[in-house]
């Protein structure tokens, strides 16, 4: 059934149907280039492109919009995301550019000083409105907003246990200062075993009141008497 | 039997047999149009009649309060921070909310869809990811391809920006309010307490594998015998849309697209948020034109803030 052998008359309308559909075949039959027939290693995966938009043939070759009108496509503007992708910082530095300045606040939480404030350091919190509030230092909260870094201080006023959280960014606070640094590092961040009367400081008022009669220059005898004294309880172990 | 007609087979030519159809093929329907009704006048429509509560333009009148005069934007919530107010030391939650590329992307028309609203875009799109109808549709109003498209209802015509304005951050004042609508985080499948408030049931003194259950689902006999339509039970919780109304924005910046808006917002980070003026607040007094710019003048309008 090819071209070349003879083609009787039409004996029937089936044998030209026949015949039409074998020279359509021929026809559509693709062409290889005699290139590829000499080296096997250049033979496509598939046949090459053909004229005419043949979709099987153009997505296997990742050309999805050959044959088909062009749709223009407008630009999009200028993105903000790009331009600022950390819009919280931003507000955040705005902020503590006006409540701390010098930098002083953020230098004292900032985990790259070795002079910061860690738990088991005695602090004294000057507020805007109020007394001064001291104690110990249990727990530095610093979460995913700088901003809101707060400290927690536990006291005993008259053997009452008192906790006060602190924003250290707040206005109300006036200034922290370090009393007394911890003897021996906490092994722990969080020192909630404080609150057990065996682990409990105690009170801070009398450590307090000799640090802040040394800063206004006073005598120096009985802070001097007392660095010395071994404390019996176990700070820092569990 | 049918009377047998006096006509012969041979008397009909065959043609009859094997009907032509003409050239002009008969016309398919392809489209139901509706037919054009007149209303009836049996529900007293007319001039000099009171317009009547069950029509579309009744359903305006009492909508027209409450639609916002200008369009709103979309928003990327980026995530919750505190602003201390330094003169009173006070401490006020807010939601760092990000305008990324918002474009009028389209119009709803009254005569033409019943409505006012305009159709805002945000983000954008790799235009091979996108079907070539929607790039068709984008590529006739001449905007650029968005992300997340979202419609926001206006009172009338004069609420409709030009097509393919740049809205920035600056459509929304310091001070004024806005609502917020966002999808809210999905929590899955929600048990009874999380999901209604139940209590549940005693943690111990006996009970015995039931202490978060439903317990009973409804009286007995004298009920129906049934549990009631619409009981509430276990089931999905959240993903839905919610709206959060009232919020005061406390800070605005253009440049970067930020705005800042008291309390929470509904959804996750990085999810869209819709923001319109609050409709039970004041109009903000400002000129429709703030905030809405021209495509292709973002680069003059910042020049002149600066």
């Amino acid at each position: 059934m090819s071209l070349s052998a003879p083609v009787r008359p039409l004996a029937c309308i089936k044998q030209a149907i026949r015949q039409c559909r074998i020279e359509l075949q021929q026809t559509r039959r693709y062409a290889v280039p005699a290139t590829e027939a000499e080296y096997p290693s250049l033979q496509t995966r598939y046949p090459p492109p053909t004229p005419g938009f043949r979709p099987s043939q153009a997505i296997k070759q990742n050309r999805f919009e050959t044959g088909l009108k062009k749709i223009p496509v407008v630009p999009p503007p200028r993105s903000t995301t790009k331009a600022c992708p950390d819009p919280i910082s931003i507000l955040t530095n705005k902020q503590i550019s006006v409540l701390d300045p010098t930098g002083a606040r953020t230098r004292l939480f900032s985990p790259a000083n070795p002079e910061r404030v860690q738990p088991g350091d005695i602090l004294v919190v000057r507020l805007r409105t109020g007394d001064p509030v001291s104690g110990t230092v249990l727990n530095i909260r610093q979460r995913h907003q700088p901003i809101d870094t707060a400290i927690l201080l536990r006291n005993q006023l008259t053997r009452v246990g008192v906790e006060v959280w602190f924003k250290v960014y707040s206005p109300n606070v006036e200034g922290i200062e370090v009393v007394q640094r911890a003897v021996k590092r906490a092994r722990r961040a969080k020192l909630y075993y404080m609150r057990q009367p065996r682990h409990d400081v105690g009170s801070v008022e009398g450590v307090v009141k000799q640090y802040l009669r040394q800063r206004s220059g006073g005598p120096l005898g009985s802070r001097e008497a007392n660095t010395g004294r071994k404390t019996g309880s176990k700070k820092g172990r569990k | 039997m049918p009377p047998r007609s006096g006509l012969t087979p041979f008397a009909l030519t065959p043609r009859f047999l094997c009907p032509s159809v003409p050239r002009t093929f008969a016309r398919t329907i392809r489209t139901i149009q509706p037919t054009p009704r007149t209303r009836t006048d049996r529900f007293n429509h007319g001039a000099g009649l009171p317009i009547l509560g069950a029509s579309k333009s009744a359903a305006f009148l009492r909508k027209e309060a409450m639609l916002p005069l200008r369009t709103g934007a979309l928003a990327i919530k980026k995530g919750m921070t505190a602003i201390y107010d330094p003169a009173t030391a006070k401490r006020t939650a807010c939601t760092v909310l990000q305008l990324d590329r918002c474009q009028v992307t389209g119009h709803k028309r009254r005569d033409a869809h019943g409505y006012w609203a305009v159709q805002i875009g945000c983000g954008t799109k790799e235009a091979r990811n996108v079907t070539r109808a929607e790039r068709g549709n984008y590529a006739a109003q001449g905007v650029p391809i968005k992300r997340h498209v979202a419609e926001f209802r206006v009172k009338d015509a004069a609420g409709l920006p030009e097509l393919g304005s740049i809205v920035t951050a600056d459509l929304f004042q310091e001070g004024q309010y806005v609502d917020a609508r966002a999808d809210s985080r999905g929590m899955g499948f929600a048990g009874g307490m999380k999901r209604w408030g139940w209590s549940g049931q005693p943690a111990s003194h006996g009970n015995s594998l039931s202490h978060r259950v439903m317990g009973s689902s409804g009286a007995s006999q004298g009920s129906g015998s049934r549990v009631h339509p619409g009981k509430r039970m276990a089931g999905r919780m959240g993903g839905e849309q919610q709206t959060v109304q009232c919020l005061k924005v406390l800070r605005v910046d253009k440049e970067n697209g930020i705005v800042v808006v008291h309390g929470a917002v509904p959804g996750p980070k990085k999810g869209i948020v819709k923001l319109q003026d609050a409709i039970k607040k004041p109009w903000p007094q400002v000129e429709l034109s703030v905030g809405v710019s021209k495509m292709g003048s973002t680069a003059e309008a910042l020049e002149s803030t600066i």
